[in-house]
């Protein structure tokens, strides 16, 4: 489903020089699985979030990205959007003005339309909207307030899921959905995530925590560092970090 | 200053039709307001009709009922923009208003140049609406003076919709008297004009009044709209809150000149001036000077000013989650400028203003 081969992208800052972060991600993610990415701060897991939906702050500089058998590197977000690629934030961003709902079913309504299908009804959307919202325990007064202000992180996280629940997206990407989820929370959020699984639709999980993975039961773990993708193996991967920490990848990245 | 300009046709035609007099004199030695007036420094009303066609104009009033009176009456303030008007106009219409009344004014201006006085009173314990619409035609200008005074107690609510006017130009200056405890809640949305400039005087001299200044503009490309206001607070317990927001796309001109002076005798004033500018694009201006006077030592007063873009990471977020950069970009100055019409007071008021700044957007965009 997502094909990403030797992908290196850097960024131009306003000032000083540019810098690169991505070195050469080779990484296949199959229809249907869950595939999970490691690695220590720092080593470009959210950068290649952005770049894998568009961020126009960074710079592709060599490589490829290919989404359900099409060359992607080119398109807006919102043409990847609309192709059903959904980025859960590591720090959603705050839209004062704009409530939730009013913006869902605006963006639901951009995607279908970008995609030649038809709207979807008000009534319908709000339906939907209440149903999956009561799965993740967000309150109807949390669905009227603008997009993600004055909520706390757990809380932002948990909108984010619903929205990904709402969107319906084929290939969703949860960066760091786990920070700041109580314990309840998280649980409650991977149910939200395992819900959403089906043989055609993939995810990338990045996370730091052995905790999502063993809820949302990765088919693969892949280890990052500098840039890359240095190891790759099953669940047990994952166990193998959280005893032994990222020092000895680290060093094979140099 | 000091060297007599050359004045241009249409000031020497401005000229022509006044009678000699002090009047006269001040034009003709003087010229009309440009850029080197500290007060006018990004409004070249000069240069905006050094080529504007001089003839009569036409101006329509379209006012929602007759005047109770026609009277000849001075303008206060005492500047040349509202003196012409005075002095150009054959009476000025006084309406005095009743308890729940709304009047509407519409002002449109034909090709030609055009001068206007109107007053309005809002006699003690009444509570009024006043809306008024301005737009001018290519190739007109009108220049407008009001004269507003609220009597003890009373209320009003002034609501301005200033039409986007390519070609045409706009001068409207307001003298506002509040006496004691009156209640001023004034809100603008402008789109500008090849030169809009939409000026208003309050005078707080009784006790404790409250006024509340505010407005959303958004200036497409070639057009400009300055609103300049000027608060004395004179009496003391007096309360200004300004709230204006603005919005400027490319070759857009926003100027937001703010002024409130706060005399000695004005304790306990509460003054808050805020006004905030979003650029949306690259060669997009607004120009801002927001200025506090205090001469009270026992007051509270504040002012703020900032401009800048669209936030990036929101823009990149909607994108995401499907919405074009256009839309994304809609929906957030929408929320940007929305918040001092959110503030009007009588929902259908507010609802069609919002309407409006809508339609725009979406020509924008
Ligand atoms: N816009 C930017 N300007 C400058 N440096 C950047 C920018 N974006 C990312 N970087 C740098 O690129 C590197 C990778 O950042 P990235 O956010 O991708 O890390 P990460 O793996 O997600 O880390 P964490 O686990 O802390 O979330 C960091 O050193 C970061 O400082
Ligand atoms: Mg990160």
């Amino acid at each position: 489903m997502l094909e990403i081969k030797n992908l290196h992208a850097r960024v131009n800052p306003e000032e000083g020089e540019a810098k690169a972060i991505l070195k050469g991600v080779d990484l296949t993610v199959p229809a249907g699985e869950v595939h999970a990415i490691m690695g220590p701060n720092g080593c470009g897991k959210s950068t290649l979030s952005y770049v894998l939906s568009g961020h126009n702050g960074y710079e592709v500089t060599d490589g490829s990205v290919s989404f359900l058998g099409e060359e992607i590197g080119e398109l807006e977000p919102e043409e990847r959007a609309a192709k059903g690629l959904f980025l859960s934030f590591q720090y959603p961003v705050e839209i004062p003005g704009v409530p939730t709902l009013t913006f869902l079913k605006e963006a639901a309504n951009a995607q279908l339309e970008a995609r030649g299908e038809g709207e979807i009804s008000a009534p319908e959307f709000i339906k939907r909207a209440r149903e999956n919202a009561a799965k993740l325990g967000i309150s109807n007064e949390m669905l009227k307030r603008p997009v993600n202000v004055g909520f706390s992180g757990g809380e932002k996280k948990r909108m984010e899921i619903f929205q990904a629940m709402m969107l319906e997206p084929k290939f969703l990407i949860l960066d760091e959905t786990d920070s700041g989820l109580d314990i309840d929370a998280l649980r409650v959020v991977a149910d939200g995530v395992n819900a959403l699984r089906s043989p055609e639709r993939s995810m990338l999980v990045i996370t730091h925590y052995q905790r999502l993975l063993e809820y949302l039961k990765p088919d693969v773990v892949h280890v990052m560092a500098d840039g890359r993708i240095v190891k790759t193996g099953g669940p047990e991967l994952a166990l193998e970090l959280e005893a032994e920490g990222y020092e000895k990848f680290s060093g094979a990245a140099a | 200053m000091g060297v007599i300009p050359q004045l241009s046709a249409f000031e020497a035609a401005l000229a022509a039709s006044l009678p000699a007099g002090d009047l006269r004199s001040v034009l003709e030695s003087g010229g009309l307001p440009h850029r080197r007036v500290e007060a006018w420094k990004w409004s070249d009303l000069r240069g905006a009709l050094a080529r504007a066609p001089s003839g009569a104009g036409a101006l329509t009033v379209d006012v929602s009922r007759k005047a109770d009176q026609i009277a000849r009456l001075d303008h206060q303030p005492d500047l040349l923009m509202p003196r012409l008007a005075a002095g150009l106009s054959d009476g000025c219409p006084v309406y005095d208003l009743q308890d729940g009344e709304t009047l509407s004014v519409g002002f449109e201006a034909g090709e030609g140049a055009s001068h206007h006085i109107a007053a309005v009173n809002v006699p003690a314990g009444v509570n009024a609406i006043l809306r008024e619409r301005y737009h001018a035609a290519p190739g007109g200008f009108a220049n407008i003076a009001l004269r507003i005074v609220l009597g003890e107690g009373a209320s009003l609510t002034r609501i301005v919709e200033q039409d986007a006017s390519p070609d045409g130009v706009l001068v409207v200056t307001t003298g506002i008297d509040l006496a004691a405890r009156a209640n001023m809640h004034q809100t603008t949305l402008g789109f500008g004009a090849k030169l809009a400039r939409l000026e208003t005087h309050v005078s707080h001299a009784g006790e404790g009044a409250q006024l509340s200044l505010g407005g959303s503009y958004l200036v497409a490309s070639g057009l400009h709209l300055d609103q300049t206001g000027i608060v004395q607070h004179t009496g003391p317990n007096g309360a200004t809150h300004e709230l204006f927001k603005g919005a400027a796309a490319k070759g857009g001109r926003g100027v937001f000149q703010g002024k409130i002076h706060v005399e000695q005798a004005a304790q306990k004033t509460d003054a808050q001036m805020n006004h905030r500018g979003l650029l949306l694009a690259d060669g997009a201006e607004i120009h801002a000077k927001p200025e506090l006077e205090i001469y009270a030592d026992d007051v509270v007063c504040a002012h703020g000013n900032a401009l800048g873009a669209v936030d990036d990471e929101a823009l990149f977020y909607m994108r995401q989650r499907g919405l074009t950069e256009p839309r994304a970009r809609a929906l957030l100055t929408r929320s940007f400028l929305a918040e001092p019409l959110e503030a009007i007071e009588d929902e259908t008021v507010r609802d069609a203003l919002l309407a409006r700044l809508d339609a725009a957007l979406e020509a924008v965009s």
